[in-house]
């Protein structure tokens, strides 16, 4: 019998291993868009963050076989609506872990006691004794995991992979269970192994900005011939871009730490050079030309950023489009007819830049 | 009902406000210290940019100068400039839906504005932490690298509901950790060392603001309350920028005996017999609307309280060793009522309702700050259902004006009058 325990973060702050050493199974709650906000909106005004609101309907709402939740700072959705969570949802625990914003020395030792603390609360919760091998052995599996989310990633510069197929891998590996979705990642493998080359028809691209969390918002990139490669979104890279380190000794939870302070970093941390820094790098790395900036309206971390951010990849030389959008998974076809002209107007800048050489 | 049409159809007569004679000195204190700002720049003395939550008080231990782009970003919208920097900021990219104070600050700064229309020099270092919103933190984090200058940026935990006092502490010792990784920013910056008894003399001078806070508030329990918000809002100026100076504790005691005398004559901010309703206001006000307290007091409304200003003046406990005066430091920055977790924050309500005798309450739901929207909801219900008096959730934004409608407001406040009305029957 699988023991889940659901979590509610802003980007990829959740620390799943201690989770997982005490036998449950992390599924992070993404909300649905199919389905009204309704029920998180008796508790939340309409113009704050429509994800997190559809993440709390889910939680309300749901037939959960959940143990319990945790609700892991990132924003200030996670803050400020944990407690409209602990007063309205209906759940036996609700956790409130801390992810320091900082990535100083104070910070890491402060992550370091909020990390103790989560264990211990889940050894007395759930009965179990969490030890460094059982930790160990998580890190193990979540590494295995990302190990072959990387090697899906690499594949999408240079196999026919829509985007809605790769989405869904990274939803996969959040929310189902860690044995079955190993299989599940391993067939995925050999089946975009024998995919078609990349698509001549397609252009790849990065994306960046707000968590997407539905599928069809993937489906609009594709239909307008864009074709995503790169990312450093929390449903994608951040999340498995780096291992989870695993040396011969040492504590497994300042491996988890060294872990979270190294992922891509998402617009709700401090300092925010790393981020940008991953962006760029995955350009160069990749050898794109184009990148999609996009907003959840409301979503205020990447609002604030995203001038910062389209800036700086502009001024290197890339092209870049900058869109908002609505929690909504209708097609939008003035959307598609930007994006569609993003694309021609990059490719025939590309084109002319290379005949200029 | 007669009332509520009487209420409905009739324009109320004009019911004149009386601020209290001393608060016409602050525009003396805010000259000299816009003033001391300008020499600060031209001579290129160390200088910060700070926000409500960081700790000021350190920068006089350094003797650094404090600037408040919030604070700046208030004159700008009291004096009618906020939209034109809005939207400038809006031509450069930023979201219609992001924070106006931040777009009235980066319309400021691209535009180089006077000091007195809410212009703000370029610091030496920028500090803000995460307590009050994200918003402190991303504003400065944008404006820092624009302007090529260092940023700190305190981490301070959220304290949600059913934190117990372990946790709390361990929260503690984080944000004292951090207390001493800006002890060596500051440091670094200015060459000197922090002393105890500067910190100690800052400290006190501190509290003396807020203690003569406190008893400011004390009496605006009094029925009729001798002072109203057209007094306290703008009055929290020394508590947010001159902490460590001794101007702010002397306008304060001017206040105080301003107030003394008026309630020994019985009277209060409203003129003799007017003051009806007795009201909370929560969240910024809309500052390029001032008017708004004014129409509210020709119904007989006066704001007798509000969790904003409040705020600026936490308590310290002096005479501590400076490990234990910086623990209780960091724990008011943890725990101060605008970042109350919701039952904290429902609790403390209900309190000052009875203490205040207040009649209604109006909560801000300000798009310029969603997390004091977070959970005003279940305070509106609780309130409601606990208290039994009318709560007003009312839409707004604190300094974009595109977001106050003349006449959708006027009915509102004209709906939310008849409850009061209807509710003291």
């Amino acid at each position: 019998m699988v023991k889940r325990i659901a979590y509610f973060d802003a980007s990829h702050d959740f620390p799943e291993q201690i989770a997982m050493a005490a036998g449950l199974e992390p599924y992070k709650i993404l909300g649905n868009v199919h389905e009204p906000n309704d029920p998180a909106d008796q508790y939340l005004q309409s113009f704050l963050c429509p994800a997190a609101r559809s993440m709390l309907t889910e939680a309300l709402t749901g037939d959960q076989d959940w143990e319990g939740i945790v609700i892991a700072h990132g924003c200030d959705a996670t803050n400020r609506f944990y407690d409209i969570w602990k007063r309205h949802v209906d759940t036996d625990f609700l956790y409130w872990f801390y992810n320091p914003l900082n990535d100083t020395p104070s910070a890491i030792n402060f992550f370091k006691v909020e990390l103790k603390r989560m264990k211990d609360v889940f050894e007395r919760q759930f009965d179990v004794s969490i030890t460094d091998d059982k930790l160990w052995a998580a890190i193990k599996l979540s590494n295995d995991i990302k190990g072959r989310l990387q090697e899906l990633s690499t594949m999408r510069a240079v196999k026919d992979i829509p985007n809605r197929d790769y989405f869904n891998a990274c939803v996969q590996a959040v929310q189902m269970p860690r044995k079955e979705l190993l299989s599940s990642l391993d067939e995925t493998i050999n089946d975009w192994k024998g995919r078609d080359a990349f698509p001549a028809d397609k252009s790849p691209v990065l994306l960046t900005g707000s968590d997407v969390t539905y599928v069809e918002w993937m489906d609009t990139l594709d239909d307008a011939g864009l074709r995503v490669v790169r990312d450093d979104l929390s449903i994608g890279e951040r999340y498995f871009a780096r291992l989870i380190p695993h040396p011969s000794e040492g504590d497994p939870l300042d491996s988890i730490i060294q872990y979270h302070v190294t992922i891509p970093r998402p617009a709700t941390k401090n300092p925010p050079e790393p981020r940008l820094d991953y962006l760029m790098n995955a350009m160069e790395e990749s050898n794109l030309n184009m990148v999609i900036s996009q907003n959840l309206k409301f979503c205020e971390p990447y609002a604030f950023d995203s001038v910062f951010t389209v800036n700086a990849l502009k001024e290197k030389g890339y092209q870049v489009i900058h869109l908002e959008r609505e929690f909504s998974p209708t097609k939008d076809m003035s959307l598609r007819t930007r994006l569609e002209a993003f694309r021609e107007m990059a490719t025939t800048n590309r084109v002319e830049k290379h005949s200029r050489l | 009902m007669s009332g509520s049409m009487e209420t409905k159809n009739a324009s109320p007569e004009r019911v004149r406000v009386r601020n209290l004679p001393s608060t016409g000195k602050l525009k003396g204190i805010m000259m000299r210290y816009m003033l001391k700002s300008k020499i600060v720049e031209l001579f290129r003395r160390k200088s910060a940019w700070v926000t409500a939550g960081f700790p000021v008080e350190i920068c006089y231990v350094y003797g650094v100068h404090p600037l408040h782009p919030e604070n700046s970003a208030c004159i700008s919208g009291a004096r009618k400039y906020s939209l034109e920097l809005i939207e400038h900021a809006e031509s450069l990219g930023f979201s219609r839906d992001l924070c106006s104070y931040f777009k009235t600050n980066v319309g400021a700064t691209e535009k180089g504005i006077k000091l007195k229309q809410g212009g703000i020099g370029k610091p030496t270092f920028m500090g803000s932490t995460n307590t009050i919103c994200d918003t402190h933190v991303k504003w400065f984090q944008i404006q820092a690298r624009r302007m090529e200058v260092p940023y700190f940026g305190f981490d301070i935990p959220s304290a949600v509901a059913g934190t117990g006092d372990a946790r709390m502490e361990e929260y503690i010792d984080y944000v004292v950790a951090q207390f001493y990784d800006f002890f060596d920013f500051m440091e670094d910056l200015t060459g000197k060392k922090i002393t105890e008894k500067k910190f100690q003399e800052v400290l006190r001078k501190s509290d003396k603001l807020c203690e003569l806070w406190h008893e400011i508030y004390k009496y605006r329990k009094d029925v009729p309350t001798p002072v109203a918000f057209q007094d306290t809002l703008a009055a929290i100026f020394p508590m947010v920028l001159l902490p460590g100076l001794d101007v702010g504790i002397k306008y304060y005691q001017a206040l105080l005996k301003d107030i003394k005398e008026r309630v020994a004559e019985g009277k209060g901010a409203m003129p003799p017999g007017k003051e009806k309703y007795r009201l909370i206001f929560e969240g910024i006000p809309m500052w390029y609307r001032i008017k708004f307290f004014h129409e509210l007091a020709n119904y007989g409304a006066v704001v007798t309280y509000e969790p904003y200003t409040f705020s600026f003046g936490p308590r310290k406990r002096l005479g501590l060793p400076l490990d234990e005066s910086l623990r209780d430091f960091a724990r008011l920055m943890i725990d101060v009522p605008y970042n109350y977790s919701l039952e904290k924050r429902i609790e403390y309500f209900e309190q000052v309702i009875d203490e205040y005798n207040i009649d209604g309450v109006i909560l801000h739901s300000n798009m310029s700050c969603r997390p004091s929207c977070s959970g005003m909801l279940d305070l509106k219900k609780s309130i409601q259902r606990d208290k039994g008096i009318p709560v007003w959730v009312m839409d707004c934004d604190q300094n974009d004006p595109r977001s106050y409608a003349e006449g959708p407001m006027k009915n509102r406040m004209e709906s939310f009058i008849e409850l009061l009305e209807q509710n003291k029957e």
